[in-house]
């Protein structure tokens, strides 16, 4: 099928996923340089660069962490590309550190950086607010709510970066990433780079004395874009009377149907801002003055609050704010329509429409069996974790890290006791080990120990701590769809003819023990996993084996052969009770069985039981 | 019963079940019907034997998600994903779910034991103008795959008489969204589910 986002023209209308739509908007302004960090909900971004860059006219990487993106990013807009970075709202705190000063020295090229930001933590160790990240660094903001602003946006962004040469963020929320809508497209413009790079090391190189008077030039730079901010579309009043609404990003879409349900559209006075930072300082003082009462909704920290707040004060406004506090508007997770409907009837004293009348009580709800997300079964992170426990029991502590890997968690295997973001396995791990002398095993998957577990592994060596590292490598980065890194053998594209080795990496970090096993073989794994726990110091086991859906997706391999219980023995019900693969099942009576359609064949369970045997597949 | 041109649709299933290729088919559907269209998904997070949720709102919505007691439609994959999803539905609502059920861990393993059908059908009951459960995951094996009972539930969806287009919309959408050689079994399975609950509303 012909690929819409490429070939599609102006006038197309085509239904798009929101992170689609970001990819259509930076063709339509001609992006050149494509560099990211795959994360929830941002990795379709990537994803869909990836999937068009063969003959695509942009450059393409999967970066290996975030700051890597980042710089590269970075040094492709000062050699004059137009850039787009992606990533998930933590990930810009591994990128923070060029962040601050590609504001200072700026972006020749034009650089946007997409952050997609997690409220509700679908997917995600917290659900920070990048806009306060954009206000640290001194970055312009869009904050599409619609597929079509998507777009729109994201296509405007690029080019204003190019123009301003100011770096632009991009701050969507889960719901817009993967919200699906029509988008009209517009014309393609052709990539052009910015012309020759220029050497001025009295701008791109920072020392201090150049610093000092960049901070001066990016805060003049932001008046100006100031000044845009009170012209551009994207930002609009609407509606009369004495109650205001201010509202930006998603939390619109929320708005415009509360005000549509209650039939008071147009009665309502609305500053909706899809352009937040720098805010149009006139326009909104302006708002203000307008209104008697406002409501400001915003999912996540009351910055726009803050910053009305303070333009309210400075015109010595007598105007009553409400936001974070009023009627349920909390910090927490995300807003919906009945979440703001509620304060908008609250302020505009008016009846909210009618809850559900759904009379189940919320104890019935609760204590339904829950549908957690698992370890696939064939996966294996599970044979591995199994044997981690037959070893050490609960007598160590176990450092997690992002990835499958973390749903490890969950009992029996019970394989997480403390993490704190991406490539914290290793030296959490090692802090915690020096603190409190316990024997701490490390746990880390392939894709994030490129990420940023080999840093840690370096410090570990050097300052000589005490920790087992199991290296979960299962050929492909599983959690954010199976993206390539430098440890892959084969991807969506084919053979990765430059493999980076894991075993080189830790060898040439002075790691001197380090035992490769295929996790399947619990025997094999075991034995290393013994020698290595009578050691000190920094060691490691691999355990290598593809993860499941890439085996079948990309290597193509399947077994024809399946486990089964001839007959329910206690050693089946202690490898259920310990193995918990979900291809188990127990009947009524008691009786475990193996679904055949889960089972992969990995045959771990043979190796736990010695009464589950195997047989050909029955159904192709 | 309520009339509105505007309609909130609430999918709820089970990861690997195609609950999103479902939504992808539904909301081109009216878009090709040429209304306006807004869908919404969580996924994510190795939803694999996870729950996932989607939103289809058709008629001019912004918002792609929908709060509890706004769904006018919740069209449930498992029966207890359709349970768990009743206060979602807006007063005067309508359920089309599967009636085959998929055991979550705990409940595979003995753990913990899955509500009775008859039990969750009586609160479907009572929250909803009308309920139409159908034997999704079979007729899907009738029409020629197991994985083709998104379809089958797709076809339930129009045939209730809530949707603003009905199985021959679907169908031209199937034909324009999905490879030739997955067609036939998926247009006979919109054609099953429609049946399917049109059997059911005869029983009345």
């Amino acid at each position: 099928m012909a690929q819409p986002l490429t070939s599609g023209v102006a006038g197309d209308i085509h239904l798009l996923l929101g992170n689609e739509a970001i990819v259509r908007g930076a063709i339509e302004a001609g992006v050149e340089v494509v560099t990211c960090y795959p994360g929830t909900p941002s990795s379709e971004v990537p994803d869909t660069f990836f999937h068009l860059s063969k003959g695509g006219n942009f450059s393409f990487e999967y970066s290996i962490n975030e700051k890597v993106a980042l710089e590269v990013g970075g040094g492709a807009t000062l050699g004059g590309a137009l850039t787009l970075t992606t990533m998930k709202h933590v990930g810009v705190n591994v990128a923070a550190d060029p962040l601050m000063t590609l504001a200072y020295i700026g972006t020749p090229g034009g650089l946007v950086l997409l952050s997609a930001d997690d409220p509700g933590c679908h997917s995600s160790q917290n659900e920070q607010d990048n806009r306060i990240y954009a206000r640290l660094a001194g970055l312009p903001v869009f904050e599409p709510a619609s597929a079509q602003e998507a777009k729109e946006m994201t296509r405007q962004a690029l080019l204003l970066s190019r123009q301003w040469e100011q770096p632009v963020m991009l701050r969507t929320t889960t719901r817009l990433n993967h919200l699906r809508g029509p988008v009209q497209f517009g014309e393609v413009r052709k990539p052009t780079p910015a012309g020759e790079p220029v050497k001025n090391p009295n701008r791109f190189v920072p020392i201090p004395a150049v610093a000092r008077a960049r901070h001066a030039q990016l805060l003049k730079k932001f008046e100006e874009i100031g000044t845009w901010a009170e012209t551009t579309p994207f930002n609009n009043v609407s509606g009369k009377g004495e109650i205001g609404v201010a509202v930006s990003g998603i939390s619109r879409t929320y708005l415009a149907d509360a005000l549509m349900e209650f039939g008071i559209d147009g009665n309502v006075r609305v500053l909706s801002l899809g352009f937040s930072n720098p805010l149009p300082n006139k326009t909104c003082t302006d708002f203000l003055n307008s209104v008697k009462r406002l409501l400001v909704i915003e999912e996540g920290e009351p910055v726009l609050e803050n910053e009305l707040r303070v333009l309210a004060q400075r015109a010595s406004l007598e105007i009553e704010i409400l936001g974070k506090g009023f009627a349920g508007l909390t910090r927490l997770g995300e807003y919906d329509t009945r979440i703001v409907g509620k304060a908008l009837a609250k302020i505009a004293d008016i009846n909210p429409p009618p809850a559900s009348t759904c009379s189940i009580l919320p104890e019935t709800l609760s204590a339904l069996p829950k549908r957690p997300p698992n370890l696939c079964a064939g996966c294996p992170h599970r044979a591995t974790y199994y044997t981690v426990r037959q070893v050490f029991r609960d007598t160590v502590f176990y450092s997690s890290d992002i990835g499958c890997y973390t749903l490890g968690i969950l009992p029996p295997l019970a394989m997480a006791d403390f993490l704190l973001d991406m490539g914290s396995s290793v030296s959490a791990g090692c802090g915690f080990a020096r603190a409190s002398g316990k024997t701490v095993v490390a746990f880390i998957g392939d894709s994030t120990f490129f990420h940023s577990g080999i840093t840690g592994v370096i410090n570990a060596v050097f300052n000589n701590h005490d920790l087992l590292l199991v290296v979960l490598d299962n050929g492909t980065t599983a959690m954010t769809g199976g993206q390539p890194h430098p440890g892959v053998e084969v991807h969506a594209q084919g053979p990765n003819p430059v493999q980076v080795s894991i075993e080189g990496l830790l060898a040439a970090s002075g790691v001197t023990e380090v035992r490769t096993v295929n996790p399947m073989n619990l025997k094999a794994t075991r034995a290393a996993l013994d020698e290595l726990k009578e050691m000190t110091g920094v060691r490691a086991l691999i355990a290598r084996a593809p993860c499941i859906i890439h085996a079948r997706r990309i290597l193509k391999t399947k077994s024809d052969q399946v486990a089964y219980v001839p007959t329910t023995t206690n050693s089946i019900r202690a490898c259920l009770e310990t193995l918990s693969c979900p291809a188990f099942t127990v009947g009524q009576d008691s009786a475990i069985a193996i679904d055949e359609t889960a089972c992969t064949g990995c045959m771990v369970c043979l190796q736990v039981s010695k009464d589950i045997k195997a047989h050909k597949r029955r159904n192709k | 019963m309520i009339r509105t041109t505007r309609i909130r649709v609430f999918l709820t299933g089970v990861g690997g079940q195609g609950t999103l290729t479902a939504t992808k088919v539904l909301a081109q559907a009216a878009l090709d019907e040429g209304l306006d269209v807004t869908a919404g998904e969580v996924h994510g997070m190795a939803q694999r034997g996870g729950v996932v949720e989607s939103t289809v709102l058709i008629g001019g919505y912004q918002s792609p998600r929908i709060a509890h007691g706004e769904a006018h439609l919740l069209l449930g994959f498992e029966p207890l994903e359709t349970l768990r999803a009743l206060p979602y539905l807006a007063p005067g609502g309508i359920v089309v779910s599967s009636s085959e059920a998929i055991m979550p861990m705990s409940v595979a393993r003995g753990k913990e034991s899955m509500p009775p059908f008859e039990d969750i059908e009586a609160l479907a009951r009572a929250c909803a103008e009308a309920v139409h459960f159908v034997p999704a995951i079979s007729l899907g094996v009738q029409a020629g795959a197991s994985q083709a009972a998104n379809m089958i539930l797709l076809g339930a969806l129009c045939a209730v008489g809530r949707m603003p287009f009905g199985l021959s919309r679907l169908a031209e959408t199937i034909k324009t969204t999905m490879a030739p050689r997955l067609h036939d079994v998926n247009i006979k399975a919109i054609q099953l589910g429609a049946q399917a609950v049109c059997v059911d509303n005869s029983d009345k």
